[in-house]
């Protein structure tokens, strides 16, 4: 028996979710409570679009301010730091000694610092982005072979000319792996501070909903917030994709960071 | 920069940042009421070590973050050693795999009230589901980081499947699975606090929501700074058996 | 291939030397004194002579090239590059070739060629145009819109030696070019190399560890001791030109290497 090709398989399994979704609560075998049907969901999602559109665009504000703080500071710092060997000694060992806080203990902090509107969130998503983001950038900058340094400075390379006809193309794999990276993080810091304390946004719309037991609309708003992340990480690897021409680039040495365990843990996050 | 150079600059940043911390609140150059000095940030902890439901907290949220963890490696790992090994399995999932790390878990936190009400076991659940992921994750990276060559030499004398699991596999794992444990671990920890903090009435999660939203700063800063400690310690603890088990790492 | 003006000078003065290193030294800084790396070298290479150096690992073979070549100043002694000195690295005087192509993998191997000349600000049409003729010498018409990755270490190898040569240097400093690419791929590299020398006419000055390699190639061969290098042997190829294969399998050639073999054996 010919085994059937992974991606129908895996087109199946999401045809299987879809329909267990739909025919689990209709059927009865799960109370509406925990699991209101798909077509319900939907229904109410229509329904209260515009509030849904209102509150997705609160996020999506908080998202793209949170992301100039966590790649803009993180992939600059990271390249400082992971580029001059002294601040790299120094500094590097420090903050991946930091990454093991859970930073979410500080979201109250912020709330009482800002409030519970959007600056709270922003900072706490930025902060929570910048330390993956900045880690990777260091880990990233280090695998630019020397040897273009070397090569360019024989051809008579100003240092001007090294750091924007050499650096800055050679870095650029790394610099997208941190956008992509921060900009998942920030996604996930911002959800989970409009749920945990706030006034708007589409984790508030989940909060909210829950609360007063409206499950339709809860999941209304869990559906939307999975069509944000997978939009989002799709987006990011379609302009990825057009690098495809350095993902050969030489001197990736095998040891370094992509078969690590801690760098592919990276975005799970949440 | 020598090693003696290095520690002491270290040093110096530390004695910086605690002194601004001090120094900053009681200047009033910034609001002590929304930064409380170090010293009455450390002397609330004190206080606070010595609070009967303080020690309660403590031992809810470490009770769950051990029986999440407990839950979750194995699962984890069975599911990512799976995905690695078998190569039809691998293909199927693997791609999905990114998809479903990109998505905030925890917005599946409404689920698991719903499911469990607000207590110890939905926190537990939620955590394991996070932190099974970060395994999963890990432990395929881990079994695909054992080098074929080393596997293949080993076939080529005759190793059976067990042999080669016990003698090639564990070995080359050894360090990467110590560092699956801590990572896995920090996923755990943060699953466990985001868990309390969203619908709890019990766990240091809670009690710093709490301080919070009561503006207790002196609190909240001492809940953050003993959370914080707490998993540094574990964290540099693990990769300094780390450190130990891979010598022979390049 | 057009004869550009710094060749007639060359020509000119045809006593003047190309390459001229007088009593250089060198001395790696260190906690303890610093190490002395090179010593008392000088070196006179007449314009369009193809020298080799060979020497054991580690005696400063690739310093000597990275002074000669304006990447790093010696401590002591003069190194002048047909009659004046080379303070920073000066393409048009000196093509430095590295033993990893170093091509940037986000440019297509025509981009690549002109990106010396790109870095002077020279009008595109100029650009291309050399970069094209560079490809044709070194035999890869119709690769230039390739990136390096689908290019095999040879032709890298050949890209790389047409970047150092688009802007029409005199001088040509090798290090170990072809000592990453396999055994059959060096020979027929190292006579292409003798093909493109032969029609440029470059001064070139080639390091080696494979004393095959080493013979087959030069018309001079300096052999330097161990660490602090010296030269202690000057041996004049008198093989005649265009070399081939069956001369490696010569009287003469094997004398030429034992020869090279003995005086490096003696120096470790």
């Amino acid at each position: 028996m010919r085994w059937p090709s992974p991606t129908t398989v895996r087109r199946l399994i999401l045809v299987v979710i879809l329909a267990l979704w739909e025919f689990v609560p209709t059927t009865g075998l799960l109370p509406e409570l925990f699991l209101p049907s798909l077509s319900k969901t939907l229904t109410v999602l229509w329904i209260d679009r515009h509030i849904y559109f209102a509150a997705l665009l609160v996020t999506l504000y908080e998202v793209a301010l949170s992301m100039l703080i966590a790649c803009g500071l993180g992939i600059l710092a990271g390249a400082v730091v992971g580029g001059v060997a002294a601040l790299r000694n120094l500094l590097l060992p420090i903050f991946s000694s930091l990454y093991a806080v859970p930073i979410v203990i500080l979201y109250p902090v912020f709330t009482a610092w800002f409030g519970i509107g959007s600056q709270s969130k922003i900072a706490f998503a930025g902060i929570y982005g910048f330390f993956p983001v900045m880690l990777s950038t260091a880990a990233g900058i280090r695998t630019i072979d020397p040897q273009f340094l070397l090569a360019a400075r024989s051809m008579g390379a100003t240092l001007p000319q090294l750091v924007t006809r050499v650096i800055i193309p050679a870095s650029l794999p790394t610099v997208f792996a941190g956008l992509r990276l921060g900009g998942a993080l920030t996604i996930i810091g911002v959800v989970v501070a409009e749920m945990l304390t706030s006034s708007a946004g589409i984790g508030y719309l989940v909060t909210l909903n829950r609360t007063i037991l409206d499950s339709p609309r809860v999941f209304a708003a869990i559906l939307a917030i999975l069509v944000l992340s997978i939009a989002y990480y799709m987006l990011a690897r379609a302009l990825e994709s057009r690098m495809i021409v350095w993902q050969s680039v030489g001197r990736q040495q095998k040891s370094s960071a992509p078969t690590s365990p801690a760098a592919v843990a990276a975005p799970a996050a949440a | 920069m020598t090693r003696t150079q290095i520690i002491v600059a270290r040093l110096a940043l530390l004695a910086l940042v605690l002194g601004a911390w001090e120094v900053l609140p009681r200047s009033g150059a910034i609001n002590p009421l929304l930064l409380p000095p170090l010293s009455e940030v450390l002397a609330t902890l004190a206080n606070l070590l010595g609070r009967p439901n303080v020690h309660e907290a403590v031992a809810v949220t470490a009770a769950e973050v051990i029986v999440a963890f407990i839950i979750a490696v194995p699962l984890g790992a069975a599911a990512g050693i799976l995905i690695a090994e078998n190569a039809y399995v691998g293909e199927i999932f693997k791609p999905m795999l990114f998809y479903v790390f990109s998505i905030p878990k925890s917005i599946f936190l409404p689920m698991f009230i719903l499911v469990f009400g607000i207590g110890f076991q939905q926190k537990v659940a939620y955590a394991a589901f996070t932190t099974a992921f970060v395994v999963l994750m890990s432990a395929t990276a881990a079994v695909e980081s054992v080098r074929s060559d080393h596997i293949m030499v080993a076939r080529s004398y005759g190793a059976t499947q067990t042999q080669i699991l016990l003698r090639v596999y564990v070995p080359s794992m050894m360090p990467v699975l110590l560092e699956t444990l801590r990572i896995s671990m920090i996923f755990n920890f943060t699953g466990v606090m985001i868990a309390e903090m969203y619908a709890s009435r019990t766990g240091i999660g809670h009690l710093i929501s709490n301080w919070g939203e009561n503006f207790q700063m002196p609190q909240l800063f001492a809940g953050v700074i003993m959370l914080a400690t707490v998993a540094i310690l574990f964290n540099e603890a693990v990769r300094a058996l780390e450190a130990r088990c891979s010598t022979w790492r390049t | 291939m057009q004869h550009l003006a710094n060749m007639r000078d060359v020509q000119g003065r045809a006593d003047q030397a190309a390459i001229e290193v007088e009593r250089l030294s060198h001395v790696y800084a260190g906690a303890d004194g610093g190490v002395p790396a090179l010593q008392d070298i000088s070196m006179s290479v007449r314009a369009g002579r193809f020298v080799v150096i060979v020497g054991p690992s580690g005696c400063g073979k690739t310093s000597l090239l990275m002074m000669m070549a304006g990447l790093r100043h010696q401590t002591e002694g003069t190194i002048l590059c047909h009659g004046r000195p080379i303070p920073t690295p000066d393409p048009t005087r000196v093509g430095v070739i590295f033993q990893e192509a170093s091509l940037f993998p986000w440019l297509t191997t025509l981009d690549n060629i002109e990106f010396p000349l790109s870095l002077r600000g020279t009008p595109r049409e100029e650009r291309r145009r050399r970069s094209q003729a560079m490809l044709s010498l070194v035999s890869l018409e119709g690769f230039g819109e390739r990136y390096p990755h689908e290019l095999s270490g040879g032709m890298k190898q050949r890209v790389s030696i047409a970047r150092g040569l688009v802007q029409d240097p005199p001088v040509l400093l090798m290090d170990e070019p072809f000592a990453a690419l396999d055994e059959q791929t060096r020979m027929t590299m190292g006579h292409e190399l003798l093909r493109i020398w032969s029609t440029t006419r470059k001064t070139v000055v080639f390091i080696t560890h494979s004393l095959t390699e080493a013979v087959y190639l030069a018309d001079d061969v300096l052999v330097m001791s161990a660490r602090p290098g010296r030269i202690i042997d000057h041996i004049e190829v008198n093989l005649p030109r265009p070399r081939t294969y069956e001369m490696m399998a010569t009287d003469v050639f094997g004398k030429l290497r034992d020869r090279i073999w003995q005086q490096i054996r003696r120096t470790t």
